[in-house]
């Protein structure tokens, strides 16, 4: 899966989780959407999770800067689980 | 009578899609399928995303939402986030007609200590309903070597639940809310090995204890949400997430998290809504494989020589073990009843005798019918009965036609049976009393009064040969319990159907400015134990009925009458001049439009919401009974 793919695909989480319409965009962090706060930041990553079938180790989300560097890190965990 | 081409799942579930779409199109259904998805919902995104639709559907101001509002107050060691959104979603699921909201409060992560005991605390300021305390594991070990003398380690397993139990004794007593109080999550990794059952210095042996403990001595305003019992059922290494703790400081993982949510809520709708209280059942291939009509008596499967017959024999010890508990039983079949009942008496190898159906329909008209007509025999509402049956054609027709009538479908295969029955968690009791216990008895007593009506027909008569005797109690602390439970699940003869918690009706017993008081009533069939409850507000020379509520069961046994007497006694003993009844119209206590009037009172005023009475005492006439009043209340005899 290229970034941007995985990028669109994210966008369906993020439907499910803020209430306003957010789109979703490489450059796009947490400091850019007002209701996009540490707790709403835990049913984002548990809904990543669970769509793309990955898991993330501790505190290593966090790191990211943007959802680049996010689709980034999910692609890693990606091909991991598809060597595994 | 082939079953496999029908066998299919009732009705189709809503989803997360069908939400969205109803939303889409503004549509107020959507707060049907927002319940049945999210009472569906096991997985902690679908929640979560339902939660999101929720707050659209509600920020788009579709009509047909909330209907009711709790106030929650969750205190705990962890962080109660996102815990609490997935409480307030199924909190709203609890709702039968729209949607419950939830107003939170939410205490710091790990200061419910300070909170508790802080009385200027915001907690406090909050004025909530419920308390849900959760605290964390950690709190929750034995410090020393796991080779300390068993005593020391029990007495400090003791300690930690006496103080927990301290700490929600505290919390009620000031805020006069229930309390629900979440258990330990059993201890899920191998260390120490198997020499963890030898000590209870082990996390595993010392929070077993624990929870134990905090079970067996919880008041009886004081619910646990047993996150023991729940996590051992579904796999306790799953339940507890370290990431989720390192990061954002989760008790649960996330799945789980849903399960304690649901608990959570069952709990807080408990406390407002009624269980169940009749079981009715479908004979054939569903308490014995085969059709009685067709097969005989030696055709059907039931009992012990064949595995399918176990199964059908276990499900009858299933249906048995409510029974013993309260739970009344019926009987709704398509069959000639003479059929019907021949396993009943005859066959060896059945476990439900005749004697244990409080009402048997069996004949040809549509099962709704009967259900309704169990419904009038046992005077009980349509919505207190859950009709079990193995066949989807029946359980879709009854919740068409009487769609207050929980259903369960219980599919092709008799292994299942018992263990769908065990887990519908339709028959729980919030708490269980001693009056429960014996209801079922009472039904049956029921029962076989009403045949003795009908064979007389003279009524006075009737009434005198019952020999009744009734005992008026102000209330007291031990009947607390039943009243309360009267007071939220009595919804027929129930003149204002006012709600209170246990922690509201303990509060009348000091109240100066009300009286009220219990009514229990025996006569020679047995005892049907407290079965009224009347609440009266005095302000000045007027006693204005709050409350007054009857078990159906007594009804047209001149009880209401008896109830007159003593309220207006006990007015004359406050110096009143009058007496003030309100009708206040639900769906469901018609029976006691008339009640005032009969009873002599004079209509005063009324609209569509209210009717209101008064009953002047100057001219009050005691009202003849053929009951025997042994005691009255706040007589110290």
């Amino acid at each position: 899966m290229t970034q941007t793919e995985i990028l669109a695909k994210m966008q369906t989480v993020f439907d499910d989780v803020f209430l306003d319409d957010v789109k979703v965009t490489p450059e796009l962090s947490a400091d850019d959407v007002e209701e996009w706060d540490s707790l709403l930041q835990i049913s984002l990553v548990l809904g990543v999770e669970k769509t793309f079938n990955v898991r993330f180790r501790v505190g290593e989300v966090e790191a990211t800067k943007n959802l680049g560097e996010f689709a980034d890190l999910i692609q890693r965990r990606m091909s991991e689980g598809a060597k595994a | 009578m082939s079953s496999e081409a029908v066998v299919q799942p009732p009705s189709a579930k809503a989803g997360l899609e069908d939400v969205r779409e109803l939303l889409a199109q503004r549509s107020p259904e959507i707060w049907s399928a927002l319940r049945a998805a999210t009472r569906a919902a096991s997985d902690f995104s679908e929640v979560m995303a339902l939660a999101t639709l929720r707050k659209k559907a509600q920020r788009a101001g579709i009509p047909g939402g909330v209907d009711r509002t709790f106030r929650l107050a969750m205190v705990g060691g962890s962080s109660l986030y996102p815990l609490h959104e997935l409480v307030q979603q199924m909190v709203g699921a609890g709702s039968s007609t729209a949607w419950w909201d939830t107003e939170l409060w939410k205490g710091d992560y790990d200061n419910y200590i300070s909170e508790i005991l802080d009385p200027e605390s915001e907690l406090y300021a909050f004025k909530p309903d419920v308390i849900l305390l959760i605290p964390s594991s950690q709190r929750c070990a034995y410090h020393g070597p796991m080779t300390d003398p068993q005593e020391l380690q029990r007495a400090e397993a003791t300690k930690t639940a006496a103080d927990l139990l301290d700490l929600c004794r505290v919390v009620h007593e000031r805020s006069g809310a229930e309390v629900i109080l979440a258990n330990f999550l059993p201890a899920a990794d191998f260390d120490p090995g198997p020499f963890r059952v030898r000590t209870l210095g082990s996390n595993w042996s010392f929070r077993k204890l624990v929870n134990l403990e905090l079970g067996l001595n919880a008041p009886s305003y004081l619910h646990i949400c047993d996150a023991e019992f729940l996590a051992t059922r579904r796999g306790a290494a799953s339940c507890y997430d370290p990431r989720a703790w390192f990061e954002t400081k989760q008790l649960y993982s996330s799945d789980f998290s849903v399960e304690i949510a649901r608990e959570v809520a069952g709990i807080v709708t408990s406390l407002h809504r009624s269980s169940k209280k009749v079981l009715a059942l479908d004979l054939d291939n569903t308490l014995w494989g085969g059709v009685i009509g067709d097969d005989g008596m030696t055709g059907i499967e039931i009992g012990g020589t064949h595995p399918r017959g176990e199964a059908f024999k276990q499900f009858q010890l299933a249906i048995a073990s409510l029974a013993q508990r309260g739970i009344i039983l019926a009987v709704c079949s398509k069959n000639d009843y003479k059929n019907a009942a021949e396993p009943f008496e005859k066959h060896p190898e059945m476990i439900l005798r005749l004697k244990d159906i409080a009402s048997f329909q069996a004949n040809w008209e549509p099962k709704s019918e009967n259900l309704r007509r169990i419904a009038q025999e046992l005077n009980l509402g349509l919505d207190s009965i859950v009709f079990v049956d193995d066949n989807p054609a029946e359980i879709e027709i009854v919740k068409q036609f009487v769609p207050e009538i929980e259903t369960i479908w219980l599919g092709p295969d008799p292994a299942e049976y018992a263990s769908q029955l065990l887990n519908c968690r339709l028959f729980e009791p919030r708490s269980i009393t001693g009056d429960d216990l014996k209801r079922g008895e009472q039904y049956q007593q029921q029962a076989a009064r009403t045949q003795a009506m009908n064979a007389g027909t003279d009524m006075e008569a009737y009434l005198a040969s019952l020999e009744m005797h009734s005992v008026i109690s102000e209330f007291t602390p031990v009947d607390i319990p039943r009243i309360s439970q009267l007071i939220n699940k009595s919804n027929q003869f129930n003149v204002t159907t006012r709600r209170r918690s246990e922690a509201e009706v303990e509060e009348l017993l000091t109240n100066k400015d009300h009286y009220g008081f219990s009514v229990r009533l025996a006569d020679k069939f047995g005892d049907n134990g407290l079965i009224s409850v009347v609440i009266v507000k005095v302000e000045g020379q007027t006693a204005i009925v709050d409350t007054w509520l009857m078990s159906c069961r007594v009804l047209k046994r001149q009880m209401e009458d008896e109830v007159v007497n003593e309220m207006v006694r006990l007015a004359i003993e406050r110096g009143c001049t009058s007496v003030i009844g309100q009708y206040l119209p639900t769906e469901k206590n018609g029976m006691v439009r008339d009640l005032f009037p009969r009873m002599g009172f004079a209509l005063v005023e009324e609209t569509a919401e209210r009717a209101s009475y008064q009953l002047p005492i100057q001219d009050f006439v005691p009202r003849k009974t053929h009951i025997q009043i042994d005691r009255r209340a706040y007589d110290a005899n």
